[in-house]
């Protein structure tokens, strides 16, 4: 048999709420472990090896010397995959760019003197594309399991997987819901991307665009929407402040 | 015959419904509330059942094709084995509106027509329905005008509100067997079957929003419109969501992708809704996406609506539903406003055809979807990207392709993709095909080896006529890839057996590179049939590279075709290469006087299914898959999207 995939796991800024959802996999997790072998996973195993072929990360980027270990493993890795929102689109951990970095780290820390210390030179949070190429992105917020296994399976039959380019809409229809929008709440499903099986309208919840936007929020059908439900550009662009700041003009075609 | 009308107390409805919920030999669906809105759903009791709904989110198309459906299990460890799906419960769907029973008959037209869909048919079979004429109209729907507010087929029973009690229209036997054995029912008498209609009447006077063009009209209409603005003003605030294709009852084209198990031993291929306003619906292997522009998209949507399908199974696929009106966000999707704006225009002069051609007799054998074992013997390199291969159908019988057919061949986890068949037709199990490595399937196929086992559905399409060119002189054109299925027709005519039958031939082959030039051996002896010739050029030669030929693109070798041996009286041209060739190439033939009907083409689309139903290969109103990819150039050169 051809050997197996050597899989290592990181984490960057992030909740490792990602590598969770990998871990609570439960009993297919001996399944993962039979087509891949993990060398490295902080979150759920002792052993570390630097000899992997895929790398997949979690978090985002905010200082250089996070940046500097990225790039030390973008070298060792052949297929860098970025895991979960803060990896793949900077997510939450973007909001605190609106403000400067020594503003943060001020109201973060108050006066304490922290000039100097590497762990505290923080500069503008970023995601891994923004440092490093990245192969292929497993989205969310946290990311959907299913989602996972699909993008797994195929990289371990070495398959390019899918690239979804379409809304949550398309899902969100699947699955029958009574439109957000029509339930007087603003939803991010029309400019989100899908792959998530609509989990957030499913349960009644309306989107956040945790998993990167496919359309950029200034577009002409937007408005036609916003105006619509007496929104403003304004309303929509704060409400993509959780997932995608600086972002809403980006229109997610760089996979 | 005359109508079978029963009259069942509101009462004894309940006790109806409940003892056909009891008995559980069906899986009883019935229309329930959903939140603000109505959806179809499995009934605990009678009492959720809700029979004065408006309009469900989804229409039932979900039960006979529905969102995500398992067609076969396959594993990744034996060779190739596929099991099929799957026993369902018989189920009884309550609440149906006229409009969604029409929809559904369209539906069976598209599905149970000369390659039925098996999947779709045992469902359709096993399914008892239960109409509900309409009692609240939904504030979107326009069902009286387009005529499917009522209807006196496609139920087995059909439900009345006529106050008191319920009027059951008895519309098939099955209907009949169901009320005997569950219900109390007595005889309507006239006075109640004349109530039937006095409810229907005032029901279809209370419609707000109507159609002011006859649907009759619409083919006209929109061929009379093709180019007009509306289409780009409108869809210039389309959110491309395909929302509008999701909630249709009449919509129905489908993805066909692999789902395998996270041991990677074993998997299923999902069957799932598609939609036509999504980019990436004509995406091909290569990348190339053939209606890229939205508006294209947007204007597909209605030409397949109320042209396409109209043309070819003789139904407006609109049934007034209004649930597209409900679902778009931009309110651009709703046809009602469409039409209306188009009545107001009547005509510009687009000279569009949305020509249809009978389709090929071949259909897939066996099972829709489930394809064949079979076996590569033969691995054969051609340039440093293009493989052959030669397969063997493990049933050991012959593929029984005619030259410019193509197969779609699987590998379990990755895919499927259409390949046109590059062998002649032979009566042997064996066959060849030509793989340039571009996507999933490709990539993966060059990592196999003699004794790989692969899945083959097919031949599909029409292929090429050989009858077509007795007694010709022919000039091949091909460029890169195209030579691919080209061979198959080449190898036939060159057969010592036919060879008789055609004339002069010329042989014209581009490729981009000296080292991307394929089958230069098998080129060498065809030149040395007689009374054929071949040219050969390439787009360019790096330093370092031999070459002997032209170089140039494909036209540079027209000047070489000896006009006295091709006259343009008796002399076809078959020409296949990649999409931006064709212009050029057809201008070549047309300046040297070859008629438009004696050019054939072959196109390449986004086939799938192969078999005419998932929708991606359509141009305008062909079915590339189907009534192609072999086409007469004068069939579809007034075809708006066959060569843009």
């Amino acid at each position: 048999m051809k050997q197996k995939p050597r899989v290592a796991v990181f984490d960057f800024a992030d909740c490792e709420g990602c590598e969770l959802e990998i871990v609570d996999l439960e009993e297919e997790l001996l399944d993962l472990i039979d087509i891949v072998d993990i060398v490295s996973f902080r979150e759920a195993m002792k052993e570390h090896s630097d000899a992997y072929d895929i790398a997949i990360i979690e978090g985002s980027i905010m200082r250089p010397m996070d940046e500097q270990r990225l790039l030390r493993i973008r070298s060792k890795a052949k297929i860098l995959v970025a895991l979960g929102s803060c990896a793949a689109i900077g997510g939450v951990n973007k909001i605190r760019n609106q403000w400067m970095p020594d503003d943060v780290m001020k109201e973060v820390y108050g006066d304490a003197n922290l000039k100097g210390n590497e762990l505290f030179n923080v500069g503008k949070t970023k995601a891994l594309n923004e440092v490093v190429p990245v192969d292929y992105y497993i989205h969310g917020c946290p990311i959907d399991r299913e989602d996972f296994k699909r993008i797994i399976t195929a990289l371990a039959l070495g398959k390019k997987p899918e690239v979804i380019r379409y809304p949550v809409c398309v899902e969100c229809k699947k699955n029958e819901n009574v439109c957000q929008f029509e339930l007087g709440r603003f939803c991010l499903g029309p400019i989100t991307r899908a792959g998530c099986k609509a989990i957030c309208p499913t349960n009644n919840s309306p989107c956040d665009g945790c998993r990167g936007l496919v359309r950029k929020a200034e577009t002409d059908c937007v408005k036609e929407v916003l105006e619509r439900y007496h929104l403003t550009y304004e309303d929509i662009r704060r409400k993509c402040t959780m997932y995608n700041y600086g972002r809403e003009e980006c229109q997610v075609d760089e996979e | 015959m005359k109508e079978n009308v029963q009259l069942i107390s509101k009462k004894d409805m309940i006790t109806f419904i409940d003892a056909l919920i009891y008995d559980r030999t069906y899986e009883v669906v019935g229309v329930k509330k959903h939140r603000e809105r109505y959806a179809y759903g499995i009934l605990d009791s009678a009492e959720e059942l809700c029979l004065d709904h408006d309009v469900t989110i989804l229409p039932p198309k979900k039960y006979f094709l529905p969102q995500y459906e398992h067609l076969m299990k396959y594993s990744l460890e034996k060779p190739f084995q596929v099991q099929k799906e799957l026993e369902e419960k018989p189920r009884i769907i309550i609440g149906m509106h006229p409009y969604d029973i029409i929809a559904l008959q369209q539906s069976d037209l598209v599905y149970l027509d000369a390659q039925q869909d098996n999947f779709y048919k045992k469902r359709r079979e096993n399914t008892v329905i239960i109409g509900a004429d309409i009692q609240k109209i939904s504030e979107r729907s326009f069902a009286a005008s387009m005529k499917t507010n009522v209807t006196s087929t496609g139920y087995d029973l059909m439900l009345t509100n006529i106050g008191r009690n319920y009027a059951v229209t008895v519309g098939t036997e099955k209907g009949t067997v169901l009320l005997q054995k569950y219900a109390t029912t007595k005889t309507a008498a006239a006075t109640d079957i004349k109530k039937i209609k006095t409810v229907r009447d005032t029901v279809a006077k209370k419609y707000k929003r109507r159609v002011k063009l006859d649907k009759n009209d619409w083919p006209k209409a929109l061929a009379d419109n093709y180019n007009h603005a509306l289409w780009e003003e409108r869809s210039d605030v389309c959110m491309e969501c395909s929302s509008c294709t999701m909630v249709c009852p009449t919509c129905y084209c489908y993805d066909v992708r692999d789902e395998s198990t996270l041991n990677l031993k074993e998997g299923e291929r999902v069957r799932t809704w598609d939609g036509c306003l999504l980019k990436d619906f004509t995406k091909i292997g290569s990348g190339e996406i053939f209606r890229e522009d939205v508006k294209e998209r947007y204007r597909h949507r209605f030409y397949r609506k109320g042209n396409y399908l109209p043309n070819r199974y003789g139904f407006v696929a609109c049934v007034g539903c209004g649930r597209c009106g409900i679902a778009c966000l931009p309110d651009i999707a709703d046809p009602c406003d469409v039409f209306n704006e188009l009545a107001s225009f009547g005509r510009s002069d687009d000279t569009a055809r949305y020509f249809i051609k009978q389709p090929s007799e071949v259909a897939e054998k066996g099972v829709i979807h489930v394809p064949r074992s079979a076996t590569i013997t033969r691995v054969q390199a051609m340039t440093d990207t293009e493989t052959m291969y030669e397969l063997e159908l493990d049933d050991k019988k012959p593929l029984g392709h005619k030259p410019g057919q193509f197969i779609e061949l699987s590998i379990f986890g990755v895919g499927e993709a259409p390949f046109g068949v590059s062998s002649p037709p032979a009566d042997a199990p064996t066959f060849e095909i030509v793989v340039r490595k571009v996507g999933n399937v490709t990539s993966r196929l060059s990592q196999m080896k003699a004794g790989d086992k692969v899945g083959i559905r097919g031949p599909f399409g029409n292929g090429f006529d050989p009858k077509m060119f007795e007694g010709k002189n022919i000039i091949f054109t091909s460029g890169g890839l195209g030579l691919v299925p080209m061979r198959s027709l080449i190898k036939y005519v060159l057969d010592p057996r036919y060879r008789k039958n055609y004339k002069n031939i010329i042989i014209l082959y581009g490729a981009t590179r000296p080292n991307k030039v394929m089958f230069m051996d098998e080129i060498d002896e065809w030149k040395k049939v007689e009374g054929v010739e071949t040219q050969l050029t390439v787009d360019k030669c790096e330093d370092g590279q031999c070459w002997t030929g032209c170089i140039g693109l494909i036209t540079t070798l027209f000047p070489k075709v000896d006009m006295k041996k091709f006259d343009a009286k008796n002399t076809a041209a078959v020409v296949v290469g990649p999409p931006i060739m064709y212009k050029f190439v057809i201008k070549c033939l047309q300046t040297m006087g070859i008629p438009d009907d004696q050019i054939v083409v072959s196109l390449e689309r986004r086939m799938k299914c192969g078999v005419g139903k998932c929708g991606h290969c359509q141009i305008n109103g062909i079915y590339t898959c189907k009534e192609g990819p072999v086409f007469v150039y004068k069939d579809i050169m007034n075809l708006p999207e066959a060569f843009e």
